[in-house]
């Protein structure tokens, strides 16, 4: 008797999730192209067939949610679900980097949960084959569905926004794994920022012919060296930036000669200021 | 620099035409044609869907005109007034994602992302471990 | 003249220790003049001859064969006065066959790019992060997973345009972050350089 009304409890479930899962490809059929499907009906025909999906798996939905109850509608259901397992075994394999296009809006790859969870719908729908009431007169045994619902939850990655990253984030709240990172190092990137935004740099941004080639740190300041070429002579750009520079305007510069070592250059004005 | 540009914002790079690493999946972007070493950039508006995912009203960058592929634009790096001449070829970046980031060099300051670039153009007025550049952008 | 010789007389330049021996009046060479000057633009939309891009095939001492993902080859020389950056900047002798670059110099008329900056295994991507470890960063780069390493000494974040710092407990789960960093050659692993973040 009881197997009888979990039997029959079936129908909710499916219809309920075919009503959400058509709801995305009948509002956005455009999502269609980011699918397997172009590829396996063609560019042109993947919009109309992902929104015909859509239809099929409202209709069916209604179907299942509304008397009378029909073996038809289960059969329709289990071939539905047959159908999904193998488009989507077909996706991971053909275009791996392609959206699941399941449910919702969220466009998200073909992972095995979407497969387990398409398997998980071919399994509920077998267990109402043999329900001969409506889901409205299944009783105790709908509660049954709360923890299938739950299951179809944590296999649809549409979904993780939901539960799965609050869950991390709560986590992080009470103890953020990277808490020990801080420390007074400057960090290189700092400098560089700082740099390349610096009045001295814009001064001799034309001579400089590399990325960053050495860096070091001395007393209260962080030194930064760039290959340069100054009046078609080798040289290198040497920055000095102080470790507790608050503007870019505190950043020195001077071009060096690369074989004599004597100075070449050095701004007028940011000498006289520093 | 007392040069009016159409459009300031922070510019990026990215990286297209199935290279090597996270860019071997990435393809040759919404325009079929993008290649990491050609002197190419994505624009964040090439089409309604292109639109639909980059939106940079929702920083309050306004006015974005509709671009295709193979439209040019002009970006000057605003810290050293180096500027170059690129194509679009593909869709971004997603300027809804890094709302408010601000970026100043020589009294202009730059809001939000609005230009990315291949690295064969952004290593022409940049250097790719910067990641980011003040820019000004143009009709090419 | 040893590197630390080197650093020495550099570090005095840049103080304004020592004198200068040409005239100041040669600042008056505008950075844009000097752009103009090295001029020679590619098309917008074609390859830039001075530019290469690929992954590296063999190392003849300090010439780089490089395979091109559009299908160019490319010999790349590395010298001494090259920048290399892999994870920050280092010295020449951190290319290795099947890592991958981004090079930009000089095309000698033989056909070999005269590299004078070369950037290994940078990556710059658009991610959410899905989880955060206390060694790492787990990121969802357009529904690929890639795991990010945090580096103790050189992994930094910019909050919203605010200097870089070392503090990454300001991260959260969740959010968007753009990171620059640096693939591990045949994986999905990156070590982390600047992680920026818009809070």
């Amino acid at each position: 008797m009881f197997a009888q009304q979990v039997a029959a409890a079936q129908p909710l479930l499916i219809g309920l999730l075919l009503l959400w899962t058509s709801y995305g490809k009948l509002t956005r059929p455009e999502e269609a192209q980011k699918t397997a499907l172009p590829k396996l009906v063609g560019e042109k025909r993947a919009t109309p067939a992902y929104r015909t999906v859509g239809a099929i798996e409202a209709v069916l939905a209604l179907a299942l949610l509304s008397p009378p109850v029909w073996t038809a509608e289960v059969l329709a259901a289990i071939a539905l679900g047959v159908g999904f397992t193998g488009y989507l075994v077909y996706a991971k394999i053909a275009v791996p980097e392609a959206s699941c296009g399941c449910a919702g809006t969220a466009a998200k790859p073909v992972g095995a949960r979407s497969i387990a969870r398409a398997l998980l719908l071919t399994a509920t729908a077998a267990a109402a084959l043999t329900a001969s009431q409506g889901w409205w007169s299944a009783g105790p045994a709908t509660l049954i569905l709360i923890a299938e619902a739950a299951a179809f939850v944590v296999l649809s990655p549409e979904l993780d926004r939901y539960w799965l990253l609050p869950l991390r984030r709560l986590r992080i709240r009470l103890s953020h794994p990277l808490a020990g990172t801080a420390s007074n190092a400057v960090p290189l990137a700092a400098t560089h920022r700082l740099l390349l935004l610096s009045p001295a740099h814009r001064a001799v941004t034309g001579f400089l012919r590399s990325d960053i080639r050495d860096y070091w740190d001395e007393a209260d300041w962080r030194f930064v060296s760039y290959t340069a070429r100054y009046d078609g002579r080798p040289a290198t750009a040497v920055f000095a930036v102080p470790h507790d520079a608050a503007t870019p305007e505190a950043v020195r510069v001077a071009v060096v000669d690369e074989s004599s070592g004597q100075t070449l250059y050095r701004p007028a004005l940011l000498s006289l200021a520093g | 620099m007392d040069v009016m540009y159409g459009l300031v914002g922070e510019a990026s790079w990215f990286c297209c035409g199935n290279a090597w690493g996270p860019c071997a999946s990435t393809g040759t972007g919404a325009c079929a044609t993008c290649h990491s070493g050609n002197m190419q950039h994505a624009w964040t508006n090439t089409s309604d869907a292109c639109y639909a995912i980059t939106r940079p009203d929702q920083c309050g960058v306004t006015g974005v005109s509709r671009r295709t592929c193979g439209f040019r634009h002009a970006t000057t790096n605003l810290c050293n007034g180096a500027r170059i001449v690129t194509s679009i070829a593909d869709c971004g970046p997603r300027t809804r994602s890094f709302c408010g980031e601000r970026a100043c060099c020589g009294g202009t300051c730059a809001s939000n992302r609005v230009m990315d670039l291949t690295p064969a153009a952004f290593t022409r007025i940049a250097s790719l471990s910067a990641g980011l550049i003040p820019a000004g952008i143009d009709v090419g | 003249m040893t590197s630390m010789d080197r650093r020495a007389l550099l570090t005095r330049a840049a103080l304004g220790a020592t004198g200068l021996i040409a005239a100041s009046a040669m600042g008056s060479l505008a950075p844009e003049a000097a752009f103009a000057a090295s001029a020679q633009v590619p098309d917008p939309g074609a390859p830039d001859p001075n530019f290469a891009e690929g992954l590296i095939t063999g190392r003849n001492q300090d010439l780089l064969q490089v395979q091109g993902s559009d299908g160019r080859l490319h010999k790349i020389q590395l010298t001494g006065v090259t920048s290399v950056w892999k994870l920050r900047p280092t010295t020449i002798d951190q290319a290795r066959i099947g890592d991958g670059l981004y090079a930009r110099g000089v095309k000698l008329p033989d056909g070999v790019l005269a590299a004078e900056s070369v950037w290994i295994n940078i990556v710059n991507l658009d991610v959410m992060i899905n989880s955060i470890g206390r060694t790492g960063l787990n990121l969802d780069h357009h529904g690929q997973k890639v795991v990010g390493h945090v580096q103790e000494g050189i992994t930094a974040a910019v909050y919203n345009g605010t200097p870089a710092i070392s503090d990454l407990s300001m991260l959260k789960v969740g959010r968007h972050v753009q990171v620059i960093g640096a693939w591990r050659p045949g994986t999905n692993e990156i070590d982390l350089a600047t992680i920026y973040a818009a809070n």
